[in-house]
């Protein structure tokens, strides 16, 4: 249980709640707030937004490309149609040029610490440490930063333009990163220790190729992932024969086999132990690569390589019956008698990754076999540590990133230097921290309700052209541009921040229960009070329709057309030449508008527009401040019915309008001045025909004679 | 529930027109669950308030507060501060809220907001029927549960009268017959001989009106001399009871 804090009218409300969060949320090894960061897109704030991404996470360029999202398998609108494309979201923020401030560091301790390998968790935890108020140095055995980002993943899947974004960044803050400097050989473990490094963060990653022990292994023409991608992404060709072949199921062997496309080799096959539903990698990868025209052979195991003339021409295959045995372990058994030969003049071995610990074995006053065991390191070579400290059995020592994770994924990596760099500011500050407490997903969307939520499909993220593609290393994919993303973060259901009734105020009289579109409010048996769970899709009704103004909205996000009525007011009063012209004010709704929006750009000077996420959510006082702060005439212009984001929210509009024309007229002004007009802003064109009738009417409400 | 509507704006500024500082008080119990005078209708009557004091380009200062129920000492006493700063308040609770904050404020204007229309329940989503007038000695074992009293146009006991027309009133088609509606009851309870019986005159000196304001009394829950000193003590405003 923990305490929850929202505000409802003026009031800030305690309440205790369950720990829970949305899926998206919770399923980021970096807790990363997707959902906070996609209804800023939906609303069009994107430095927010990008603000919000950065606060946790130092790799928004990197992540927005190559992370394996598991937000997005855990997004519940997957259920309803297909998830948010939340990683390509990412990416438009970062890649955007938004003005950011730059964020002020102060180092406030002296204690200086040392982090092994600037791969994204050593990386990370520099990040992170800096914020803290540390000074870093940085121990990079490669002249280049990145670790596995620079020297794995290809360069069309991210760009070095890209990568470079994040470190840069990072280093902005005071990072310090010494290249070219090898701990175990330049400098020794030890000696950093006596250097006056108070920490060591050991994040060196998994360096070695896994090599396969078997027949012909030494022939020529048998080449390693690694060194053969780093040669791609820095456009330096390898000389290929005709068929080239890789061995691996992961996203490496994706990788090679779309590199070796690249560098014009026409045959290029893959064959993995897996069978296709147990390849280690996305379908997404693995798309791609048949896409690009590799050909994938599963359920087929290495047996030799056969050679002529010391250069291997084929492997000789064995057909793989399981790769797990019972307790879930790597154990393949194969099929007896089941050879096959699949020829290739160049095999690529992407068969995993393993770590190369020789530097520990070099410690101070330690050698040989004892070596090891003073840091202990597990059977499968990766280093013991504590994974919620990620401290080693030695004081002072921590562990980070694939070295830990054995074969881990970029977010892990950040995720577990992020945790290192806390654990280290604790350590060197005595601070105990409690046990974080679970957060656990909301539960999925009620099948009920999953037949209620109108189906929209992910908006398709723009890609090169087949013909271009394997003429060069460039990004495939695009990037969103600003309506895409738009209009693709408005699918999001924001799960687990919509409505939440105030238990102090409600009166228990049932409207919310009876006006919800999703039929999600409810009051139990026995209860006297409405209970709105998580399935809310945030459509606002209930809010405003609440009699006792107990509903408000978890997510802070929503201003229900405040802000924007603010500014529109501002900038009219501000306005010197013609602020005798009477204000008029559009209240649209911004599902449907944003594209056309920004083609159209601008009404009569003085016709302010202000945004809805959805005119239901446009109150009755909204539109009494309106008139109050001297606003004119008031336009409302409804999408079309098929065209509403919610469930028959349209009628809602028309009833507000309705109401708030009563409440006006009562006042004294008159109903003309609030109109309501159903519109298709979807495209340019269809929006200035609109837009030309709003404006005639906005002339025909000039003319009426001001009220007294 | 009681039932209110809130009163034509008109007449409110009409209340209010010699006032500059007022406050709308809602109540939180009965009106809030008809729309009248809930939280919601309190910022809307404000709203509209502010509105009609720009447009006559007067100065008015407007607050806003709603309170659990506007028919309990307790609930009211909180209010004490508040409604010192202001000339006159505009009660959005029924005609009792209005009445019990007259009573422990006599010093400001107490204005009604609403005008409370009778004892019912929405029998669709918004739509409210009156239900019982309160007569002081029910008769609905004797017809099937449904109220001549209140719902015969009528009043009837011995209904229904000849201007019953395919199950609707005479007096407005909109209305069902109750009689209908208790002869209907009756029959699908096998109990149609009650009806034959004839129900002797009402003794209306137990209903509204029949001998000045009623009262009751709950002999056990009525505090002893010595004990009334107590009372102050037990108020709480309610942001002392969320403490
Ligand atoms: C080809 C490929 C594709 C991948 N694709 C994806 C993907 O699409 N999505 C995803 O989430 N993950 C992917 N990964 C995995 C991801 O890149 C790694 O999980 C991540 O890079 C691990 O980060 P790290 O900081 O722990 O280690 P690394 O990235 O390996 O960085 C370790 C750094 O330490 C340095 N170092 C090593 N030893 C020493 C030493 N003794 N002294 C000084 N420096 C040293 C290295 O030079 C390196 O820079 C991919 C990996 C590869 C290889
Ligand atoms: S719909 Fe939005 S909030 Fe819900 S899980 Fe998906 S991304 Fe997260
Ligand atoms: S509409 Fe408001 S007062 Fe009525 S039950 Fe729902 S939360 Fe409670
Ligand atoms: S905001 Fe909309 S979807 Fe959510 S509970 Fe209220 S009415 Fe239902």
């Amino acid at each position: 249980m923990a305490e929850v804090k929202y505000k409802s009218g003026n009031a800030v409300v305690v309440e205790n709640v369950i720990n829970e969060e949305a899926p998206c949320v919770v399923a980021c090894p970096i807790k990363q707030d997707a959902r906070d960061y996609i209804q800023l897109i939906a609303r069009g704030r994107f430095e927010e937004a990008l603000r919000v991404v950065l606060s946790k996470n130092p790799f928004p360029s990197t992540c927005g490309r190559i992370c394996n999202h598991p937000c997005e398998t855990k997004c519940r609108r997957a259920k309803v149609d297909e998830p948010i494309a939340i990683a390509s979201l990412k990416r438009f923020l970062a890649d955007g040029s938004f003005s950011i401030s730059k964020p002020e560091i102060t180092s406030s301790y002296s204690e200086r610490i040392a982090i092994i390998g600037a791969g994204p968790s050593g990386l990370a935890a520099a990040n992170d440490l800096a914020f803290l108020g540390y000074k870093c140095t940085v121990f990079e055995a490669q002249s280049e930063a990145g670790g596995m980002l620079r020297f794995g993943v290809p360069s069309f899947r991210l760009s070095r333009h890209a990568l470079d974004m994040d470190i840069n960044a990072i280093m902005n803050l005071g990072v310090e990163i010494r290249f070219n400097t090898r701990i175990g050989e330049n400098i020794r473990l030890g000696d950093l220790l006596n250097q006056g490094y108070k920490a060591v963060l050991i994040a060196v990653g998994l360096q070695k190729s896994k090599m396969l022990n078997i027949e012909g292994a030494q022939l020529n023409g048998i080449l390693t992932a690694i060194p053969f991608l780093y040669a791609g992404s820095r456009g330096e060709g390898v000389k290929l024969g005709k068929r080239t072949l890789i061995i691996g199921g992961g996203a490496v062997a994706m990788d090679c086999a779309r590199t070796a496309l690249r560098m014009g080799c026409k045959r290029v096959h893959i064959a993995c132990l897996e069978s296709r539903k147990e390849m280690p990698t996305t379908d997404y990868e693995i798309e791609e690569a048949i896409h690009e025209g590799a050909i994938i052979h599963t359920s087929l195991g290495p047996k030799r390589f056969l050679g002529k003339d010391g250069k291997v021409t084929a492997l000789e295959t064995v057909v793989c019956k399981s790769v797990f045995d019972n307790n879930g372990r790597f154990n393949p058994t194969f099929v007896e008698g089941s050879e096959s030969v699949i020829e290739a003049d160049t095999i690529i071995l992407a068969i995993g990754q393993a770590s190369d610990l020789s530097f520990l074995q070099e410690q101070e006053g330690i050698q040989g076999k004892d070596a090891l065991s003073s840091i202990q390191v597990t059977r499968g070579g990766t280093i013991a540590a504590d994974l919620a400290t990620l401290c080693t059995n030695m004081t002072g020592v921590f562990a980070s990133g694939d070295v830990v994770l054995g074969r881990g994924t970029l977010t892990e990596a950040i995720g577990q230097g992020k945790k290192a760099a806390l654990a280290i500011h604790d350590y060197l500050r005595g601070i105990k921290r409690k046990k974080e407490e679970e957060i656990l997903p909301l539960q999925e969307l009620s099948s009920t309700r999953l037949q209620i939520i109108k189906k929209q499909g992910r908006q398709r993220m723009p890609t090169l052209a087949d013909e271009v593609r394997l003429g060069t290393y460039e990004e495939v994919e695009l990037g969103f541009s600003p309506a895409l993303a738009v209009k693709e973060a408005q699918r999001c259901m924001n799960c687990g921040a919509g409505a939440v009734v105030n238990q102090d105020i409600c009166a228990g009289c049932l409207t919310c229960v009876r006006v919800c579109p999703y039929d999600v409010p409810k009051i139990a048996v026995g209860d006297s009070i409405a209970y709105i769970g998580c399935d809310c899709q945030s459509c606002g009704i209930c809010v405003i329709e609440c009699p006792a103004a107990a509903i408000s909205f978890k997510s802070t996000y929503e201003d229900w057309g405040e802000a924007e009525l603010e500014s529109a007011l501002k900038a009219h009063s501000e306005r010197s030449e013609g602020a005798e012209e009477p204000l008029l004010l559009n209240f649209y709704c911004q599902y449907n508008t944003f594209p056309a929006d920004e083609a159209f750009g601008e009404f009569a000077k003085n016709v302010k527009r202000v945004r809805f996420q959805c005119l239901a959510k446009a109150n009755p006082l909204i539109f009494l401040k309106a008139f109050e702060k001297g606003a004119k005439g008031i336009f409302v212009t409804v999408c079309p019915q098929d065209e509403c984001r919610f469930n028959n929210t349209i009628c809602w509009a028309e009833k507000r309008v309705k109401y708030a024309r009563g409440l006006l007229e009562a006042v004294g002004i008159e109903g003309k001045r609030l109109k309501l007009i159903s519109t298709t802003p979807i495209n340019t064109d269809e929006f200035i025909q609109w837009a030309d009738q709003v404006t005639k009417e906005a002339e025909e409400l000039c003319s009426l004679k001001e009220n007294k | 529930m009681i039932v209110a509507d809130i009163k034509p704006f008109k007449e409110i500024m009409r209340l209010v027109k010699n006032y500059r500082k007022i406050c709308v008080i809602g109540c939180g119990t009965c009106v809030t669950v008809c729309h009248a005078g809930g939280q919601k209708q309190v910022s809307e009557v404000a709203a509209q308030l502010r509105l009609a004091a720009k447009l006559e380009k007067k100065h008015l200062e407007v607050g806003e507060e709603t309170i659990l129920r506007q028919c309990e000492h307790e609930f009211i006493d909180s209010l004490e501060g508040l409604v010192q700063k202001y000339d006159a308040i505009v009660s959005l609770g029924c005609g009792i809220g209005v009445q019990m904050l007259a009573e422990r404020f006599p010093h400001t204007r107490i204005l009604p907001g609403l005008n409370t229309k009778f004892m019912g329940a929405p029998t669709e989503p918004g739509i409210f029927w009156e239900r019982c007038v309160g007569c002081g000695n029910c008769i609905l074992a004797e017809t099937g549960g449904f109220c001549p009293v209140t719902r015969c146009a009528k009043g009837l006991l011995n209904g229904p009268c000849g201007g019953s027309q395919n199950g609707l009133c005479e007096v407005s088609p909109d209305t069902p017959c109750v009689w209908q509606l208790i002869y209907e009851q009756l029959e699908a309870q096998g109990m149609l001989d009650t009806m034959e019986a004839i129900t002797p005159p009402k003794d209306w000196s137990v209903g509204q009106g029949g001998c000045g304001p009623r009262r009751l009394v709950l002999e056990h829950l009525v505090e002893e001399e010595k004990d009334k000193h107590k009372i102050a003590e037990k108020v709480l405003t309610r942001n002392d009871c969320k403490k």
